[in-house]
């Protein structure tokens, strides 16, 4: 079932993604062709008019039999009424041009609701996508990396199909009918006046492929240098205290010269090439001056048919330079286009459609459990533990022991491969179990807690909707940081992060510690999630915890001996292995790591009668608790 | 705890006269020769081009309605010229225009990123990082950009909208006035529009950098939302911006194309006019049809301005909000500075004279300090005097918040005491420059930061020149060695986008064994290995009483048990030192010192049981 749904995935191609992303936003696009047709349709229509006036009202030329355009004078009065009021001509070149700017808004109003429903859809299901990658995903993706794809490169698909997709049409139209109009008034001209398309378009095409290398260096340049600057101003701390304030300054300076350097290089080239551009559309006036008036004099061409041939040509000369950028910014947006497909196409986690939701009460049981990051050395070797319903359960480990990971592969952040073991809830496998169900039954407080940039209030209340204030403050109350908000001037109100105030690492830690409690999971992980709380606040949520959550299932990972001789029975992890288990006391007559870590936190070599650790394993079970 | 950022403020704040451009001054000034430049060659570009549409007339009426071709070489040969100047002239003037954005810009980005170094860490506290970077990257783009480009184009515009109505006046006043109606019309309707279009944008730009920062979130936060199983959440708070976005944009496009095609319909009623008028005055021989085709090259080619002017005009509004935070940047004064007279004896941060500097040996008193953070109200010490004697170990404790961070701050000068004075070696901190007083100090943060690069880069940036066999007994006297080893490539791994491949613990590990490296005079240990295990952690120690044998040394630390064999305890609470003295002599007291230490213990239960 997996399987065939990657495979299936993996093959979204480009185009189909377009379509993907197109849905809902095709209507109003194909409306705008329309319009802009219209709008190429009318523009072109004045010259006629003005050539019209100049060539038989002014001139007194004949005017063209045949044609449908030549019965319009006629029903405007006729040439001699019109030679009688001129304004008739002038009123004709506005209505004209009034149709033509209505046809123009609609154009640009349907073409932004096009892009912009576009643009929402694509981060829509970008956003939605990404929420539901894997977290291995995530873990082998750079944020700058994934965030730069879903601003700038959504960005540059976004301007290519709304600039140039419907622009296209504008331009086809614009190419096609001014030449016809100048072939229909002097093909020979217009001959000589074409000449220049190829040239001009080829040369762009050329010009901007070669030039995109050019680009994608600056703007790797650039990016180095804002990393600079990022990493300058994250370890300001670190700068200051060694005082390297020269060398950080050195390092800035050389990469913003490189940087200017690499940009002025490309400048010196972009400016010839526009300027080449002004040049040959210039010659190609000098050539249709001279030529057309030649012409003229011959009597191939009236002085109204040369203005609006001048017209048409100029109407020409823009859409052909555009064209050329057209198709480089089409290879651009093509790449994009597939930095984007890159995330759309791996594939998002998903439960199979009989995927259970039992209740997540029971025995947490680890059999035989071994994993490793994908490629690296394992990390776990076979462990097997069993954490009883309604327990509290520490975890002691050292730096790198796989602890964190431990708790990760029970809350599925990371799936077991097949064969290396499983772990089960209640007696039912967690692969069988819905992910979220079994997410929110298994509630975790990280090691480094993440706060969202909203109120306190929201981040502790995010994962339950509708939640009361009362609830919010109470468990606050229990995490111990009820009265640190409240000593914020907007309390439960004041936004956190990037857009408020900063709260240190223990405030951090005490507010996703509530965040959990609000969720009232059956199983609560604290993975080292009070050490940045000092000594005193750490007792006193412990104590909260066990007055507000008994009968919990909880699993406590922490350093500190005094949290984890509180707890019923104990596992110790040394190199991705069990080293011990059992109960305190059974864990202190053995001559092992726990007690290694015991003595050294406890003990007290110089002043033992201050200190009387000796008798500290005695009451542990003492309800510590009296409130 | 007042943190909020100078942001919140900003709309409060007058606006700069004058646009801001006198703040900017100081920054463009070395650039004069190449502005002037720049505006002299669009100048006599923009000339140039007026006069292409005369040789238009010239062609119509004198070879086509003359029938002669007598003066086709000349005109040729003009005409060619014309040309070649301007494309000469417009390609020095693109030139500069380039040459002014890429050095204006950075110019500014130095002066910020230079200004940055000297800033207090008030400063940091007060504003995001992400606040700064945008500052040092996307205001000084914005400004330049400014400077260069749009005042180019401005220069153009105008010299061609006056230069066109100077001809046309010239040849025929009467139909030139008739052009020159539709001015103050299009006039009007750019300021009509300017105003509704500068509120769309800036919600636009407002709700960009939104849509940016909820993507951020959605990806730094992944493993948050999915243990909390908040994405519905997330997910639909996000497209409520999308949404939002959309009808923004959806507004702003709409204002966007009303205004081209009022200015359009402007450009055509100057054309209608044209034909009318002009028409009647050809019909009467008064004007030639060449000159009537070259009124009407101007008329439709005058609206081509107003796009420009507007755009420049709506670029000038909305670059008033990236001068007005660049020079507040590089305007902030730095709460500790140099006077200059110490600047003059031991140098500045980037040019220091280090041939002046005394050596340190770490005698560190608090003479009568007392502290308030600039931007609080809360005083953290009041007249607290201390003597800690070179080489002696001093041990902070207390609850979180109590001051602990803030004393080793004064220590570093990092912040200045409000009043009173903190003296290292018998003289005021304020009379030696700070990049002396950094350079013989070794800071180990709580959280830990490491520069991408390797982790030898990473080892070396205290010392520079530290030898192999330097860096191998850091390595090993903080136990180091095991988490390299680890590591693939040993010293020369990668330690990733801001030490994200290493855990925290690992991390301290590395920072640790980099301070020890620096060999300073004074070390400071901010809660270093809160997150290393206790085994670990328990070698450090060992290491530490090792390493700060001769220095002075402040060691802040949650675990009690790591402090003992601290010459002077300090026991702080809400910003005062309530108790001083060594482990043994504070268990004595039995204050609070004592209670905080055996409550540590858990022996609450025993005390109860006891009573």
């Amino acid at each position: 079932m997996m399987k065939t749904r990657e495979t299936k995935q993996n093959e979204l191609t480009k185009a189909g993604l377009v379509l993907i992303f197109l849905r809902g936003s095709k209507r109003w696009f194909a409306l705008a062709a329309i319009f802009t047709s219209l709008v190429s349709l009318l523009e072109l229509l004045n010259p006629q008019i003005i050539r019209f006036t100049v060539d038989s009202v002014l001139g007194g030329k004949e005017p063209d039999s045949g044609g449908l355009l030549a019965h319009l004078p006629g029903l405007m009065g006729g040439v001699e009424f019109i030679r009688e009021h001129l304004w008739v001509s002038a009123c004709a070149v506005l209505a004209v041009s009034a149709a033509s700017l209505l046809c123009r808004y609609l154009f640009q109003l349907t073409n932004a609701v096009g892009a912009e429903t576009l643009v929402e859809t694509m981060r829509n299901s970008l956003f939605g996508h990404i929420q539901n990658l894997p977290f291995a995903w995530h873990m082998t993706h750079q944020t700058g990396d994934i965030i730069q794809r879903c601003t700038s490169d959504v960005d540059m698909v976004k301007r290519f199909l709304s600039e140039q997709l419907t622009g296209i049409f504008r331009i086809v139209i614009l190419i096609v009918l001014s030449l016809c109009f100048m072939f229909g008034m002097n093909a020979r001209l217009a001959a000589l006046a074409s000449i220049v398309i190829p040239l001009v378009v080829g040369s762009s095409v050329i010009f901007h492929r070669k030039i995109a290398s050019k680009f994608r260096e600056c703007d790797e340049n650039e990016g180095k240098l804002s990393t600079i600057v990022q990493e300058n101003l994250t370890g300001v701390r670190v700068i200051r205290a060694f005082g390297r304030e020269q060398y950080e300054v050195a390092k800035f300076d050389a990469q913003n010269r490189y940087y200017v350097s690499l940009w002025m290089k490309l400048g010196r080239v972009l400016s010839l090439f526009w300027m080449t551009g002004d040049l040959i559309g210039a010659l190609q006036v000098l050539l249709l001056l001279v030529c057309g008036s030649v012409f003229a004099i011959r009597g191939e061409l009236t002085a109204g048919e040369f203005i609006a041939f001048l017209s048409y040509n100029g109407m020409l000369m823009f859409p052909i330079r555009h064209l050329g950028r057209m198709i480089s910014e089409l290879s651009k947006a093509g790449i994009s286009l597939n930095r984007i497909r890159e995330i759309m196409a791996a594939p998002e986690e998903s439960d199979p459609p009989d995927a259970l939701t039992p209740p997540l009460d029971g025995d947490i049981v680890f059999d035989h459990v071994s994993f490793g990051y994908e490629g690296c050395p394992e990390l776990l070797h076979d462990i097997s533990f069993k954490v009883p319903s309604g327990t509290v359960f520490g975890i002691l480990g050292g730096t790198g022991s796989g602890k964190s990971t431990l708790m990760h592969l029970l809350c599925r952040l990371y799936d077991l491969k097949p064969g290396s073991g499983s772990i089960s809830v209640g007696g039912v496998d967690i692969t069988k179990i819905r992910r979220d169900h079994l997410r929110k039954g298994v509630g975790i407080v990280l090691q480094e807690p993440f706060l969202f940039s909203r109120t306190i209030a929201e981040n502790i209340g995010i994962a339950v909707p509708g939640i009361g204030m009362d609830t919010v403050r109470a468990a606050a109350r229990t995490a111990c940081v009820e009265e640190t908000v409240d000593r914020f001037k907007d309390g439960f109100d004041t936004t956190v992060g990037e857009r408020g105030v900063t709260l240190s690492g223990g405030q951090k830690q005490r507010t996703a510690i509530a965040r959990l409690l609000v969720g009232r999971s059956p199983v609560m992980i604290f993975d080292d999630s009070l050490s940045a709380v000092d000594a005193e606040t750490d007792v006193k949520i412990r104590r909260a915890l066990k007055h507000d959550f008994r009968g919990r299932t909880v699993i406590l990972i922490s350093h500190r001996i005094a949290t984890l001789m509180e707890t019923d029975r104990i596992l110790v992890l040394s190199n991705g292995r069990i080293a011990e288990t059992g109960t305190h006391d059974e864990l202190m007559r053995r001559d092992g790591i726990y007690r290694r870590n015991y003595e050294l936190q406890m003990k007290s070599p110089e002043d033992e009668d201050d200190a009387p650790t000796a008798t500290v394993s005695a009451p542990r079970n003492a309800e510590v608790c009296r409130e | 705890m007042n943190n909020a950022p100078l942001r919140e403020n900003e709309s409060k704040r007058p606006r700069l006269p004058w646009f801001g451009i006198p703040a900017l001054v100081p920054f463009l000034k070395p650039f004069r020769r190449p502005m002037t430049l720049m505006v002299m060659l669009c100048l006599a570009g923009g000339c140039l081009d007026i006069c292409l549409p005369l040789f238009q007339r010239y062609a119509i009426d004198h070879f086509i309605t003359g029938e002669t071709l007598d003066t086709l070489p000349a005109f040729i040969a003009l005409y060619l010229l014309f040309v070649t100047g301007s494309f000469v002239l417009n390609y020095g003037a693109f030139y500069h225009a380039f040459f002014m954005e890429m050095n204006v810009s950075l110019e500014l980005r130095r002066a910020a990123f230079n200004h940055l170094q000297t800033l207090s860490f008030s400063f940091f506290n007060r504003n995001s990082v992400g606040y700064i970077h945008s500052r040092v990257m996307s205001d000084t783009e914005r400004i330049s950009s400014l400077v260069s480009w749009h005042v180019m184009e401005a220069v153009w515009t105008l010299i061609f909208m006056f230069g066109a109505l100077a001809i046309m006046f010239s040849i025929n006043w009467k139909l030139a006035a008739g052009v020159s109606l539709v001015l103050p019309v299009a006039a009007l309707v750019i300021v009509v529009f300017q105003r509704a279009l500068f509120h769309v944008n800036k919600k636009i730009r407002e709700l960009n950098s939104r849509i940016t920062g909820d993507f951020n979130e959605g990806i730094t936060g992944a493993r948050t939302i999915k243990t909390l199983v908040a994405a519905e959440r997330i997910c639909g708070d996000f497209m409520k911006d999308t949404r939002e976005m959309k009808r923004t944009s959806i507004l702003g496009m709409h204002f966007r194309s009303l205004f081209t095609a009022t200015v359009s319909f402007a450009s055509s009623l100057a054309l209608a006019i044209v034909l009318w008028r002009g028409g009647l005055l050809t019909r009467e021989g008064v004007m030639e049809i060449g000159t009537l085709s070259m009124f009407m090259s101007y008329a439709i080619s005058m609206m081509e301005p107003f796009f420009w002017i507007s755009s420049a005009v709506s670029e000038l509004i909305a670059a008033q909000v990236n001068i007005e935070r660049f020079s507040r940047l590089v305007n902030t004064a730095s709460d500790v500075a140099d006077t200059p007279e110490v600047t003059e004896k031991y140098g500045d941060a980037f040019r220091p004279k280090r041939e002046n500097w005394e050596p340190l040996h770490g005698d560190v008193e608090f003479r009568d300090v007392s502290f308030r953070y600039p931007d609080g109200d809360e005083t953290i010490f009041e007249h607290f005097s201390l003597k800690v004697p070179q080489g002696s170990s001093v041990a902070l404790v207390g609850e979180t918040g109590a001051g602990k961070s803030t004393l080793v701050n004064l220590v570093c000068r990092f912040f200045e005491p409000t009043a009173g004075q903190i003296l290292i070696d018998g003289r005021d901190v304020r009379e030696r420059s700070q990049l002396w007083l950094h350079s013989h100090i070794g800071y180990v943060l709580q959280t830990p930061y490491l520069f991408s690069g390797t982790v030898r880069e990473n080892l070396l940036y205290g010392n520079p020149d530290a030898t192999e066999e330097q860096i191998e007994l850091a390595i090993k006297r903080v136990s180091a060695d095991r988490v390299i080893a680890r590591m693939g490539s040993g010293l020369d791994s990668q330690v990733g986008e801001c030490g994200d491949l290493l855990s925290t613990g690992e991390k301290q590990l590395i920072s640790f064994a980099r301070a020890i490296l620096a060999d300073p005079r004074i070390l400071v240990l901010d809660e270093a290995t809160s997150s290393v295990d206790t085994v670990t952690e328990k070698m450090i120690q060992d290491a530490i009483s090792e390493v700060t044998r001769g220095r002075t040394s402040f060691v802040i630390a949650h675990r009690l048990s790591t402090i003992r064999s601290a010459d002077m305890i300090l026991v702080m609470k809400d910003g005062r030192v309530i108790e001083h003295g060594t482990h043994a002599e504070l268990m004595h007291a039995r204050g609070y010192y004592h209670s905080l230490y055996t409550k540590q213990f858990e022996l609450e239960a025993v005390k109860d049981l006891s009573v």
